[in-house]
């Protein structure tokens, strides 16, 4: 039988969508990202339109009503749409004179509470009266779409996690096989944080005994991941090449080298024309010695969150996605309950597992995280033919890319003018800077063509280093955020561990990664951040 | 098919062989003038494809031009000496590449997301085996020539001049937006085509100019002679952002000569239109495939008609865009072979237009390369209705993607056939410096150039009060 093309671009036909559908990734901005719909040179302007008329037949096909999703589409948003809105190339943008374009902005202040409850009070998706866009939308969050399920919570679980990003899904897998069957509250679609917005790179290349062995650990999961979840995450080990332009930062990644060693890393500090070898490409002129460490790698991000929550509802977790939490219940200094949008969920253990937004979570317990959230913009280019093994990144700019396997250039770079705050938009400042350093490095890139540019929120905290494990005043509430852009990378291991650790195993990265070392005054540096 | 030599000939070549085409020929109609329906291979089976809605707006037609990849072959304009290949055929060629067996060893689909996952090894197999067959194009030949882009300001921008974008240009200047600071245009008009009209040229009943007595042609040249107003043909904009400099409250990046153009503005009015939709069945991504509308701007633009003479045609097709659409193709000199109404439990158009027979029926499959053969199911038995060509004829869907990236609501609209942006009975939408008119925000006809009208004038009114502001309080005003 021929296939029914959907969308042309991806090759995406009518039965991969009634697939999707299937599995329950039904709202638009899962359908878009199970299928790959809408991902390529025209980004969904010749198959959003026919994939909700497809979904509105879905759901009005008899037995619909069975299905994980009832699939209200008239008055559903479309995924939302990416700047450029057709492919563009990076000449274009590294060409604009940057010092008079605007710099980067505060986003404007947060009212967390306030918002949440509003937001649920009106119906996803549909314009308020005034035109004016829910405070997600304010927030450069996506819209969320409507509820997909209307199914009552739980009255009680043991454990409830705040947050269906990578560290919450893997951590409910990890509990689940330890008998422990918590519910993971996910305020919108899988992928919608960070976990979703990132350049999907792990690498063991760290300045922190602690990470370098949480980082090995995660990787060597990765590795075997398909085996133990059921679903590819595309891990290609071809390394990852950090450059250095200047002195200071050559004796970095020679203490670094070293020290990797010493971990059992293969990690060498290499000359430019060594670089210039594994990246053919590459203008070696632009620096001086480069730290090499080949077993580093790339994932594609989505299906590591998809496997984990797979994996942990066949263990009898709960995962409930487009749930608000309200409020955190606190009697006499213990967490008892937690409400939500859906209703009351009783409860022993809170964990916080809410990236970038974990403060505003902690405050509902009346608890201050540190953590400051900082926007990291990045963009991925048309699909061109494999030319690029590593992971390239300049540690003096933040710049890092890579190519993906679908061939797409997909990468990122920090501003050091970025203000902190909650903000997900994307800027013409960003694709500029971004074009530039990329096309100084490879020249050749100059007339590749950017398909799309987003922002996500790093979580960060003064040491740069995570907060796990108890709440000082709070039993019961335990933290696992503040991991700087880099949680993706270490979730299986620090999952694995908080697991162990909640099960009564002794671990002292509980102790030394506690909230309460900021009071105490003993930070844990960690100087290899990039993006 | 074109075999005699034409005076103002262009010629270059494709995958090394030479063709001809003409001076007002885009890559793409130049190639359909010849003869060639297959521009490349798709990214994943390796299914043939050719143009489709011949508009830029989706990705069926990229071609690699003078070593630069994944150009859209129907917004090349054609030049003496091009060099153009065609993609992804990497065994074999574009015309009959090997790796098409991927599209029939998985009649149901190659799942990447379950593929070889029991076993560690085929694992690393598969990896490496779809990691050489992934992407489109391959590195550009050379490192891009410098084309340094520029800033400016101005009050108001205008995105689109159809009928919507000029009503709200010339209900605009009429609110009297003042000067913009060290610029003389106070409303900036600007359009991706080569002209102004937008839908309004394609000749569809009731959304002509003729049916207004001045043509947009007209009108814009009417505008673009109004001081204050300018008027930039093969503009299109890229990106739209938020901009809070004391400068202005929208930043544009705008694709202009070669360049990137930044383009701050008080007020923005989106009247981008609509874009060709596809009606996904078996076989309707095959070459020889088009939208209705992409024949028609197909045949305004350079005069050329696809498929073999008669140029017959297979319409398929829904609502009242079937037979607009379908009436249009006949007066551009196309054969209609069948007109197939495929809207289900849609309402049926009452009256067949023009003598027209429309019948309906379900289509079930499009057959050869390029398509030869539209297959339909009426009362549960098959037929083969013979053609030169297929078209697509459904409505436009709403161009929202410059305003939802930027936080405007979009909801879909099964009526409208789209996501239109969601704005209040004056065109705003959001930010508040976002209007938007015509068939972006789901009017059309008529009432596309009132809701132009409307936007215009809010948004002219409120540019103009700012920029009073601005140059009354200096940078104070924000």
């Amino acid at each position: 039988m021929e296939k029914a093309i959907v969308c042309a671009c991806e090759d995406v036909s009518v039965h991969d969508v009634e697939v999707a559908v299937g599995h329950g990734y039904a709202d638009i901005e899962s359908l878009k990202r199970y299928t790959g719909l809408g991902t390529g040179p025209c980004q969904g302007k010749a198959c959003t339109v026919p994939a909700a008329r497809l979904c509105a037949k879905l759901a009005r096909a008899p037995g619909a009503a069975h299905s994980p999703a009832p699939f209200p589409v008239a008055g559903q948003p479309p995924f939302r749409a990416r700047p450029p809105s057709s492919p563009t190339t990076l000449a274009h943008y590294a060409f604009l004179p940057l010092e008079a374009l605007p710099p980067p902005r505060a986003a404007a202040p947060h009212k967390a509470r306030a918002d949440r409850t509003r937001q649920r009070t009106e119906p996803h998706g549909a314009p308020a009266k005034d035109g004016a866009p829910s405070p997600a939308l304010l927030a450069g969050l996506d819209q969320p779409g409507l509820p997909l399920t209307s199914n009552p919570l739980p009255e009680r679980a043991e454990v409830v996690i705040i947050g269906g990003g990578i560290m919450g899904l893997a951590l409910a897998y990890q509990l689940a096989g330890k008998g422990i069957k918590p519910l993971v509250l996910e305020r919108s679609y899988l992928c919608a944080g960070a976990s979703g917005r990132n350049g999907g790179g792990v690498r063991a290349q760290w300045t922190t005994p602690t990470l370098i062995e949480l980082a090995k650990e995660s990787i060597a999961f990765m590795d075997r991941f398909a085996q133990e979840l059921g679903i590819n995450i595309w891990l290609r080990r071809a390394g990852y090449l950090f450059l250095a332009e200047d002195d200071a930062t050559v004796k970095r990644i020679e203490a670094g080298a070293a020290l990797h060693r010493k971990h059992g890393l293969s990690t060498r500090v290499i000359t430019p024309g060594e670089a210039g070898a594994l990246v053919p490409d590459l203008d070696t002129s632009k620096f001086l010695a480069a730290s090499w460490n080949p077993d580093d790698g790339v994932v594609f991000p989505w299906p590591f969150l998809w496997g984990y929550a797979d994996g942990a509802r066949k263990r009898g977790a709960q995962v409930e996605t487009f749930t608000q939490v309200t409020g955190l219940d606190v009697e006499a200094g213990h967490v008892r309950a937690v409400r939500t949008d859906r209703g009351r969920v009783v409860c022993d253990r809170v964990v916080i597992a809410s990236g970038a937004w974990s403060p505003q979570v902690a405050r509902l317990a009346g608890i201050d995280l540190p953590n400051l959230p900082y926007r990291h913009e990045i963009a991925s280019s048309e699909p061109l033919k494999p030319f690029l093994g590593p992971l390239v990144s300049n540690l003096g700019s933040g710049l890092y890319f890579s190519q993906s396997m679908r061939g797409e250039i997909v990468g990122g770079m920090g501003d050091p003018l970025e203000p902190p705050g909650l903000n997900q938009s994307s800027s013409l400042r960003f694709l500029t800077r971004y074009s530039r350093a990329l096309t100084e490095l490879i020249p050749r890139l100059g007339e590749v063509k950017f398909l799309r540019q987003w922002a996500g929120c790093y979580d960060v905290t003064p040491d740069h280093s995570p907060i796990v494990g108890e709440t000082p005043g709070v039993a019961g509430l335990l933290q696992m955020s503040g991991f700087v852009g880099h949680g993706f990378m270490m979730a299986p291991a620090v999952a694995r561990r908080m697991a162990d650790w909640m099960t009564g195993a002794k671990d002292d990265m509980f102790d030394r990664y506690a909230l309460e070392r900021f009071a105490k005054g003993r930070l844990e540096h960690e100087s290899f951040i990039i993006g | 098919m074109a075999t005699h030599e034409q005076p103002d000939a262009v010629h270059f070549t494709l995958d090394g062989e030479r063709l001809a085409g003409r001076a007002s020929d885009t890559l793409a109609s130049a190639l359909l003038r010849a003869g060639t329906t297959t521009f490349t291979r798709s990214i994943k089976y390796h299914r043939p494809r050719g143009p489709f809605c011949l508009s830029g707006g989706c990705g069926q037609c990229l071609v690699r031009v003078n070593g630069v990849p994944s150009l859209p072959a129907c917004r090349v304009e054609l030049k003496a000496g091009m060099a153009c290949e065609r993609q992804n055929g990497p065994l074999g060629s574009v015309d009959s590449d090997l790796f098409r067996a991927v599209d029939f060893l998985f009649p149901g689909g190659l799942d990447h997301h379950h593929l070889m996952v029991q076993s560690r090894l085929l694992g690393k197999v598969t990896l490496e085996v779809a990691r050489r067959l992934a992407g489109l194009g391959t590195l550009p030949d050379r490192p891009a020539p410098e084309r340094q882009g520029s800033l400016r300001a101005v009050p108001l921008v205008v995105i689109g001049a159809g009928p919507a974008g000029l009503a709200a240009a010339q209900a605009a200047l009429e609110a009297g937006v003042p000067e913009g600071a060290g610029e003389e245009t106070r409303v900036l008009v600007l359009e991706r085509n080569t002209s102004a009209g937008g839908a309004a040229r394609l000749g569809l009943a009731g959304l002509g100019a003729d049916d207004r007595g001045v043509t947009e042609q007209a009108q814009a040249a009417r505008l673009a002679a109004t001081p204050g107003a300018e008027l930039l043909f093969r503009a299109e904009v890229v990106g739209l952002y938020a901009d809070e400099s004391p400068l202005g409250d929208a930043l544009l990046a705008v694709r202009f000569q070669g360049r990137l153009l930044a383009v701050r503005a008080r007020r923005v009015v989106l009247a981008t239109g609509g874009t060709p939709q596809p009606l996904p069945f078996p076989g309707v991504d095959r070459p020889g495939v088009y939208a209705a509308r992409g024949l028609l701007e197909l045949f305004k633009r350079t005069g050329v008609r696809v498929g073999e003479a008669p140029h017959s045609l297979a319409v398929v097709g829904e609502g009242p865009e079937l037979l607009l659409a379908a009436n249009a193709l006949l007066a551009a000199g196309y054969g209609l072979a069948a007109v197939i109404d495929a809207g289900g439990d849609a309402v049926a158009p009452s009256q067949p237009d023009g003598g027209l027979s429309v019948r309906r029926a379900t289509p079930m499959r499009v057959r050869g390369n390029p398509a030869a053969e539209l297959q339909v199911e009426v009362a549960g038995k098959v037929q083969q209705l013979r053609c030169d060509a297929v078209a697509i004829a459904l409505p436009p869907a709403p161009l929202h993607d410059l305003a939802t990236s930027v936080g405007a609501q979009a909801a879909f609209d099964q009526a409208v056939g789209g996501f239109p942006v969601h704005t209040d009975e004056r065109g705003r939408a959001w930010p508040a410096w976002l209007f938007a008119a015509g068939t972006a925000a789901g009017e059309s006809g008529a009432e596309a150039l009132l809701s132009g009208a409307a936007a215009g004038r809010t948004a002219g009114g409120e540019a103009a009060a700012l920029s009073a502001a601005a140059q009354a309080g200096g940078a104070a005003v924000a």
